[in-house]
């Protein structure tokens, strides 16, 4: 279905030397570097996938998901989706593909939804039974009902993302792109989303690829996951077997009441590893959930000190990736 | 052919949303007429003829152009915004061909205008400036035609403009070159046959004279006989030169593509 072999992209950057000396010669003569933002990646996906491609900012996720809608030519290597190459066959390969991109629109900033579907159903040339259908669909699952009379401009950001997401899966794509679909949007507009990719993806074997700096993304939507940084794949498997390897550390973070040293409680020796805080009083407590669980983590330094504040912090992808980075897999 | 009639119609609806806006340009067409007549009715004071040109062919001929080489100019700069802000990404996954639909949403923008805007001020111009009939109907839809044929050549020599932004991030400076290079050699500000011999042989070997000064110059009768032909047939032939080479700089431009802002 997406076949990726040896996909490279770079990028050459003008680089500026600084001052009004370097913007004057800038004018001149021009110097520049080449920056590999993706680098030699292989991976092939097959129809019906939910995979999760994660890395951090600037890993280069976004530019092989325009290498695979057709908008960006590779530098080298090779990209066949639905046995097509996507950045030859452009328009072939657009009437099959949906995406989102979080952080722009595709709809029409100025026209109601509602004329905006309109619009897409003549470009995609979808057949007006279908079209329907599949909007009275997407209206009632995502609750749409109330923004179809709404111009773009007038909406807020999760019911744009809403609408935005309609937009991609319309025309029934095979394979729906999704970068960062849920960013900066609140817990009930994303459980709303996850749980629209989900249902499309029973309905009708909807390949998804889908970028995300939520772990709770990955975790609800994908059953494979694919870790890049710096252009490079760190790790295509699936999400279970990484969880275990890496899922499971976790941090509690205590702020105590402290007379003397901290040492760790009799109770948690050998399954707990004390991180040493920048402030006096402050420390953090990593362990795994195989060998202890967070409850009785708590309960032992209550037990032994004075606890004026705790948070407990989940292990972040960016986290993972980085550690993965470090110690490889 | 379908989708790009339909965004064609999205546009119209689109423009027809905006009142301020209509009445603004509408305003400003209307005090650009007035000034354009004004400075003519100066020139001719205490004369018949301007270059062989009295007083209301010479009207006819500035108030023409001038509406006409309004309808020069918009798809480039469409294309310039998106690829300086990003979202030609969005554009380029989409079945369609961006030149294409570009060129379609002008038209509608154009089709509005031409109804919204040039129609009203020209009845207004032909009752109370004096604007002559063209000077036989045929020359008229003549001239019909070729203002059609110029005003898509003027579309696709803006769309270059649009394309170059692909390299020149910042075509600011490029727009005004265009403008004023524009301004002087389509006859938007006087009739080419004004200009001095070698100016008029300069122009005829450019693209610009064919999007203002055919079209008026074919319906005030300053181009008569079979050089009316020619010259749309001339036309004709640099919409199909710069259409080309369009097709041949966005063929370049998309294996170079680059996308801003993530």
């Amino acid at each position: 279905m997406i076949e990726v072999r040896g996909l490279t992209k770079e990028y050459t950057i003008v680089k500026k030397s600084p001052g009004l000396r370097g913007a004057i010669k800038g004018l001149f003569v021009r110097d520049y570097t080449v920056k590999r933002a993706v680098d030699d990646i292989n991976f092939s996906i097959n129809q019906g996938e939910l995979v999760g491609y994660i890395g951090a900012n600037g890993a280069g996720k976004s530019t092989t998901i325009k290498m695979l809608s057709g908008i960006l030519t590779p530098s080298a290597g090779e990209v066949k989706v639905n046995g097509i190459i996507p950045y030859e066959q452009r328009k072939k390969n657009a009437q099959r593909i949906g995406a989102v991109f979080g952080q722009r629109t595709q709809l029409f900033w100025d026209i109601a939804v509602r004329e905006s579907y309109s619009l897409l159903k003549h470009i995609y040339q979808i057949p007006d039974k279908q079209h329907k259908d599949t909007l009275d669909m997407f209206t009632e699952v995502l609750n749409l009902g109330p923004l179809l009379g709404t111009p773009v401009r007038q909406l807020s950001l999760g019911q744009k993302m809403r609408c935005e997401l309609a937009a991609a899966f319309l025309h029934n794509p095979s394979i729906v792109y999704l970068d960062e679909p849920t960013i900066g949007l609140d817990v009930a507009v994303k459980t709303r989303i996850r749980a629209f990719i989900k249902e499309m993806n029973k309905l009708h074997q909807t390949t998804v690829l889908l970028t995300t700096h939520d772990m709770q993304d990955i975790e609800e939507i994908c059953n494979r996951i694919i870790i890049i940084d710096e252009g490079k794949v760190l790790y295509d498997g699936s999400l279970a077997s990484i969880k275990e390897r890496f899922g499971q550390k976790r941090v509690i973070h205590f702020e105590l009441e402290l007379e003397g040293e901290f040492s760790l409680p009799d109770a948690l020796q050998g399954k707990a590893d004390v991180i040493a805080g920048e402030e006096e009083g402050k420390i953090g407590l990593s362990f795994s959930s195989g060998d202890v669980n967070a409850a009785d983590v708590i309960s032992a330094v209550l037990a032994e000190y004075r606890v004026r504040d705790l948070t407990i912090a989940d292990p972040k992808i960016e986290t993972i990736v980085h550690e993965i980075y470090e110690r490889g897999v | 052919m379908r989708k790009y009639w339909e965004l064609m119609k999205s546009q119209i609806k689109l423009d027809s949303a905006y009142s301020i806006w209509y009445w603004s340009g509408i305003v400003a067409t209307m005090l650009r007429v007035f000034v354009i007549y004004s400075f003519w009715n100066a020139v001719y004071d205490h004369r018949v003829e301007v270059s062989n040109m009295p007083l209301n062919m010479m009207l006819t001929y500035v108030i023409l152009a001038a509406m006409l080489s309004n309808y020069s100019a918009g798809v480039g700069y469409e294309l310039a915004n998106q690829v300086r802000d990003g979202n030609v990404a969005i554009e380029l996954m989409r079945p369609y061909d961006l030149m294409h639909k570009l060129v379609a949403l002008d038209l509608g923008m154009k089709i509005t205008n031409s109804i919204r805007n040039t129609l009203p001020i020209l009845i207004l111009a032909f009752l109370f400036l004096g604007i002559s009939l063209p000077h036989t109907w045929l020359m008229g839809l003549l001239s019909i035609l070729s203002a059609i044929i110029g005003i898509f050549l003027g579309a696709q020599l803006d769309m270059i403009i649009g394309i170059l932004a692909f390299w020149v991030f910042y075509i600011w400076g490029l727009r005004v070159l265009r403008n004023a290079v524009f301004l002087f050699f389509s006859g938007a500000l006087l009739p080419i046959s004004m200009f001095p011999e070698w100016l008029q042989t300069v122009s005829e070997f450019l693209p610009f004279q064919s999007i203002v000064y055919v079209p008026v110059a074919i319906y005030t009768g300053q181009i008569i006989g079979n050089d009316v032909y020619t010259s749309i047939l001339l036309q004709l032939a640099w919409l199909v030169v710069v259409y080309t080479i369009i097709r041949l700089l966005w063929s370049f431009a998309l294996r170079k593509v680059t996308i801003f802002g993530g």
